[in-house]
């Protein structure tokens, strides 16, 4: 429990700060810019409870706006990923899952992760995107970005979920 | 009864989503006004904090880049130096008394300059932001100017004690009077959301003469900006109509990508200058 709360706390810190720093100043091509922090998301143990999953995505999508000055708009489309999560993780895994499991690749299937990693990328740019066009709307171009941006999101954060398999290895969870 | 509170209890993620949107798109909405929530921002204690020492990072790696700019600014002041110094030796020479050149006291120039670093940035997003390390203590407010060695910059939204944030003219909410320098015809510039490069200048009257390359600078209506400050040129000879105006893509002076240091324009009569603004408009 402890080791969770821990681990939640550094994901929580590290990528937070990984986005506002480095991936906010990214736009690839002009369209995509990776949003990388949802890891912090997905990664929450399965058990967690589901109101604590929403609160949390609150959070982290608060302390985002701060930082990107966008008041709102990453807070709701966080709001949204997390409360989709649970319903999510049921769809693709079933309810027989162990109490104490994060979401990985060993648990999941390699497949099975990268499928619901892309759902709830999908759902939190789609959100994240169409709120933003409220001030201008541009249909295509508006298309376009969401693709290309959940491509990206999606790669880095298997990417990264990709070097965390080596560290549960050597005992580490 | 009871089963509706059980249900109350067992669904209360969903109630605590509901709220939790709800305040989401409060912030939203507020926020899509000018005027901004300063905790909410980059200009707020802690992020600026963060932002500054990433800046001064940043900072380092560019100042091959910042020398070179500097230099050459030096050089063309310094060229206009030698020029205004050549022109008075000139008048001296014509004249039999020159008794020194005194500027009239009354005639003050009402624009002043205060300089400060870019600590924050976002040319990619379609709400773009720019933080600097001046606030409200080194006498920054709402509403005023801000412009880099290439061009104008936007204006501040918000200020705080030491940081505040700019609103650029790459955001679709800004929109700046401009003039085009040659033929003096005025339209408003305002950002389509793609290409923190280009702008578009809208409500062009359409007798209006122009070429491609014109230089659009500002008009100086606003108050904010004094007049003649470069914003761009104009990047096509193609032009929309729309109703009776043209609309022309304009390639902005300013790079976004790579802002470092700026300028913010205090001007000592803009409050004269708004106050007989709204009393003009009390007639109306």
């Amino acid at each position: 429990m402890i080791k969770h709360i821990l681990t939640g706390t550094f994901n929580f810190i590290v990528f937070v700060l990984i986005q506002v720093l480095i991936l906010n100043n990214i736009h690839l091509f002009r369209i995509a810019t990776p949003f990388i922090y949802l890891y912090f998301i997905i990664k929450l143990p399965i058990r967690t409870h589901r109101t604590q999953v929403v609160f949390l995505s609150f959070l982290i999508g608060l302390v985002i706006d701060a930082f990107s000055n966008t008041p709102g708009m990453h807070t709701a489309a966080c709001t949204l990923a997390g409360a989709v999560r649970a319903p999510l993780i049921r769809f693709f895994k079933g309810d027989e899952l162990p109490g104490e499991a994060v979401p990985s690749y060993r648990l999941f299937g390699v497949g099975g992760f990268i499928r619901y990693v892309i759902a709830i990328v999908a759902i939190h740019h789609l959100m994240l995107f169409f709120i933003e066009s409220l001030t201008l709307f541009d249909p295509l171009f508006l298309l376009l970005r969401i693709a290309a941006s959940i491509f990206l999101s999606t790669l880095l954060i298997c990417i990264v979920e990709a070097f965390n398999i080596g560290a549960k290895r050597s005992g580490e969870f | 009864m009871r089963k509706l509170l059980d249900f109350l209890v067992r669904k209360r993620h969903w109630f605590l989503f509901l709220f939790l949107e709800i305040i989401s798109f409060t912030l939203i909405y507020r926020n899509n006004a000018y005027q901004r929530n300063i905790i909410l921002s980059s200009a707020n204690l802690f992020t600026g904090k963060i932002g500054s020492i990433a800046g001064s990072v940043r900072s380092y790696l560019n100042l091959y880049e910042e020398n070179k700019v500097l230099s050459e600014r030096n050089g063309t002041l310094e060229l206009e130096l030698l020029k205004l110094q050549d022109q008075i030796e000139a008048i001296m020479a014509d004249t039999v008394h020159f008794a020194g050149y005194v500027p009239d006291s009354t005639e003050v120039f009402p624009f002043e300059f205060i300089s400060a670093e870019v600590v924050s940035n976002s040319a990619a997003q379609l709400n773009n932001y720019i933080t600097i390390d001046k606030g409200t203590e080194d006498s920054v407010f709402t509403d005023m100017g801000v412009v880099s060695d290439e061009g104008v910059i936007g204006v501040i939204a918000v200020a705080n004690k030491h940081y505040s944030v700019v609103m650029p003219l790459i955001n679709p909410k800004f929109r700046l009077s401009c003039k085009l320098l040659r033929t003096n015809y005025f339209g408003s510039m305002n950002w389509n959301g793609r290409d923190a490069r280009h702008s578009y200048l809208y409500e062009l009257p359409r007798h209006a003469e122009f070429s491609k390359g014109d230089t659009v600078v500002t008009s100086g209506y606003s108050a904010v900006f004094p007049p003649g400050l470069m914003v761009g040129r104009i990047a096509s000879d193609a032009q929309q109509y729309n109703d009776d105006f043209y609309s022309l893509k304009v390639e902005l002076a300013t790079n976004f990508w790579t802002l470092k240091n700026v300028r913010i324009i205090k001007n000592y009569r803009r409050p004269e200058q708004i106050s007989i603004e709204q009393e003009a408009k009390k007639n109306d």
